[in-house]
């Protein structure tokens, strides 16, 4: 990295960019409240309508001549009403961000999904809902999973239609350029209502597939390209555990089977669960041809959140990434204190460790630990599925707040990781893979993601080379105020 | 899911029993049907039969427009709720997806709306009156 580059992202403003970056901090901006730590500006609202579109300043680099598209995000944005604080972060309403870049400018927009939890909600001015680390009010009527639907979790675009995605109920329909909300997405009659979870596998030709969880029964879903759903089936798991994610290879769904179960789904769903670790990590690995046709693999007790991608070497030996913790976490970046203002530092089982599971033909898994604490690991999308090298995740954990500070690629192959350290004036994000025009290498690739800046109070969307990392930031746009910290993103 | 396969029997159940003797009626009217298509299948209940698999009485409605009416002649008067379906595939059931919540339209007297389960009887439930009663039911 050069020395404008680290003078700029530590001494915040350099000369040179203070005149146009005078003109951010605008009186709209969303300032830490008082009494509370500045990383607590991330827990903060977002204001009720959202926001509109607004260009974005770049405040450092060049823009990649081809970078053009759209950078979606999500995230839990409702956090409190008066002084009454939600009782979990993954139960904040979703804020549905865009980002569109074009010509070297980026817009920003976001709009709430409007669900019958954000509607009522609302009108109310307080939290009711049932949800994921609340009990709810009595009041509040419950018919079915898009009644507590929070749709704040992740985002997809299948065929120009953007879904904002939460895990234990529907997808909600969004218009992609408006952001406005049409409605629970219903992919076949039959299936209205159906779960469907916020880390959907994208194959590189554009096929879908998602999984459907309740208790210890799984619904999969292949989604053509254009939208229609090809097929959906059900399989059994044999316990009702905890899925946020799984991964796939081109030939096989592997559904992780963590021993943290909950069999008794009722709100505070978090209060229900029971780490098991004499089951261990177990996984289903289903054919993709013919649901039926299933085996399970064995590996020691672990507990994940996200998983990279996984490929098949030609023995048909399944190689994926994960982040594994060593007991169950949920004071990684979400809980219930974080909203309030209260940290405290994870203990050393807290941390997640970026690491290789290898499944045997035949025999129990081994786990191949990088070493590397970090979450949000990313792919290249084009190598969805398939033999690759490379994974993106926010890393170094900071020792002050919540969250990661540092970007890393790491190389499979090579062993080696690179890394841009922000140091602790900025919260990173999940960083997603955008292939470079013409290129065809995961290393010929931008990687985009979103950073809260502390300092000055905004929020930032920065772009690397994802083959040179450590060299800083190619560009930074910074926003005129700051949103929330959010979950994931897509580009499109 | 328990309670919602419980939901799905009771809805389902509209078993049409003799009527009971006495002078009171009852109009009921479904508003705001979506699809033109299949039946409204309709229970109505007392206290006692409410949480259980039979009704007082019913009626299988065919829609042809946006609302169907029913008269239940010589009821008791007194307090009832109704549950109702509309089978739009007119295939004789309450229909679910795979993990047993209804994918058909359903709804319950006074609008009630339930959590974690049917709508309550307490939340459902009207007086039908000794010089009658007429009751609108709007499926959401």
């Amino acid at each position: 990295m050069d020395l404008s580059r680290r003078h700029f992202l530590e001494a915040g403003f350099g000369v040179g960019v203070a005149g146009s970056l005078g003109a951010c901090a605008s009186p709209g901006a969303m300032l830490g409240a008082p009494g509370m730590p500045d990383w607590h500006l991330g827990y903060k609202n977002a204001p009720p309508a959202g926001f509109d579109p607004s260009p974005m300043t770049l405040a450092f680099g060049a823009v990649p001549a081809d970078l053009k598209g759209s950078f979606y995000r999500n995230g839990p944005a409702q956090m409190q009403y008066g002084d009454q604080y939600a009782s979990h972060w993954f139960d904040g309403d979703g804020l549905i961000h865009r980002i569109a870049i074009e010509d070297g400018q980026a817009v920003h927009q976001a709009r709430f999904a409007e669900t019958k939890k954000r509607r009522e909600e609302q009108a109310a001015g307080k939290f009711l809902s049932p949800g994921f680390g609340t009990l709810g009010h009595e009041s509040y009527s419950v018919e079915g999973p898009d009644d507590v639907n929070a749709a704040n979790t992740s985002v997809l675009v299948v065929n120009g239609e953007l879904l904002a995605l939460w895990e234990a109920g529907s997808a909600f329909a969004m218009d992609a350029e408006t952001l406005e909300t049409r409605g629970a997405k219903t992919w076949r009659d039959d299936l209205k209502g159906m779960p469907f979870l916020a880390h959907p596998k994208v194959e590189p030709d554009g096929r879908v597939w998602n999984l459907a969880v309740g208790g210890d029964r799984v619904g999969i879903y292949r989604i053509a390209k254009t939208g229609e759903l090809e097929d959906f089936g059900m399989v059994n798991i044999g316990r009702a555990a905890y899925i946020h994610d799984w991964t796939m290879t081109d030939r096989h769904l592997i559904i992780l089977v963590q021993p943290w179960v909950n069999e008794n789904l009722r709100p505070p769903v978090v209060a229900g669960f029971e780490w098991q670790p004499q089951h261990g990590l177990q996984m289903l690995i289903v054919d993709k041809d013919d649901f039926t046709n299933q085996r399970w693999a064995q590996a020691p007790a672990r507990m994940f959140f996200h998983t990279g991608s996984a490929w098949e070497e030609s023995d048909g030996t399944i190689k994926f990434d994960v982040v594994l913790y060593r007991e169950p976490v949920l004071g990684v970046g979400g809980g219930a204190a974080e909203i309030r203002g209260d940290w405290t530092e994870p203990g050393a089982n807290e941390n997640g460790i970026l690491t290789q599971i290898v499944i045997p033909t035949s025999g129990d898994a081994k786990l191949i630990e990088t070493g590397i604490n970090g979450e949000f690991p990313q792919v290249d999308p084009r190598y969805r599925g398939q033999r690759r090298r490379l994974t993106a995740l926010c890393t170094a954990p900071s020792r002050l707040r919540p969250g990661q500070t540092a970007l890393t690629v790491h190389d499979w192959e090579s062993g080696q990781s690179d890394t841009f350290n922000f140091g602790e004036s900025r919260m990173v994000e999940e960083f997603l893979f955008v292939p470079k025009s013409g290129g065809s290498t995961e290393a010929e690739s931008w990687l985009i993601g979103t950073v809260l800046n502390l300092k000055s109070e905004v929020s930032e969307v920065c772009v690397f080379d994802a083959a040179r990392v450590s060299d800083g930031p190619v560009c930074i746009w910074q926003a005129a105020y700051s949103w929330p910290l959010g979950f994931h993103g897509t580009w499109a | 899911m328990t309670r919602t396969s419980h939901l799905i029997a009771v809805l389902s159940a509209c078993i049409i029993a003799a009527p009971i003797a006495s002078a009171s009626e009852l109009t009921v009217t479904v508003e705001g049907i979506a699809k033109q298509q299949g039946s409204i299948m309709l229970g109505l209940f007392d206290e006692a039969t409410y949480n259980g698999d039979g009704a007082v009485n019913g009626a299988n409605l065919t829609v042809e427009g946006t609302s169907v009416s029913v008269t239940f002649e010589g009821l008791e008067p007194g307090e009832y709720a109704v549950r109702l379906y509309h089978d739009v595939n007119d295939d004789g059931e309450m229909n679910s997806n795979p993990f047993g919540m209804p994918t058909e339209p359903y709804a319950f007297s006074n609008n009630a709306q339930g959590r974690f389960g049917p709508a309550k009887w307490e939340d459902a439930k009207f007086s039908v009156e000794a010089d009658g009663t007429a009751h609108t039911i709007t499926m959401n």
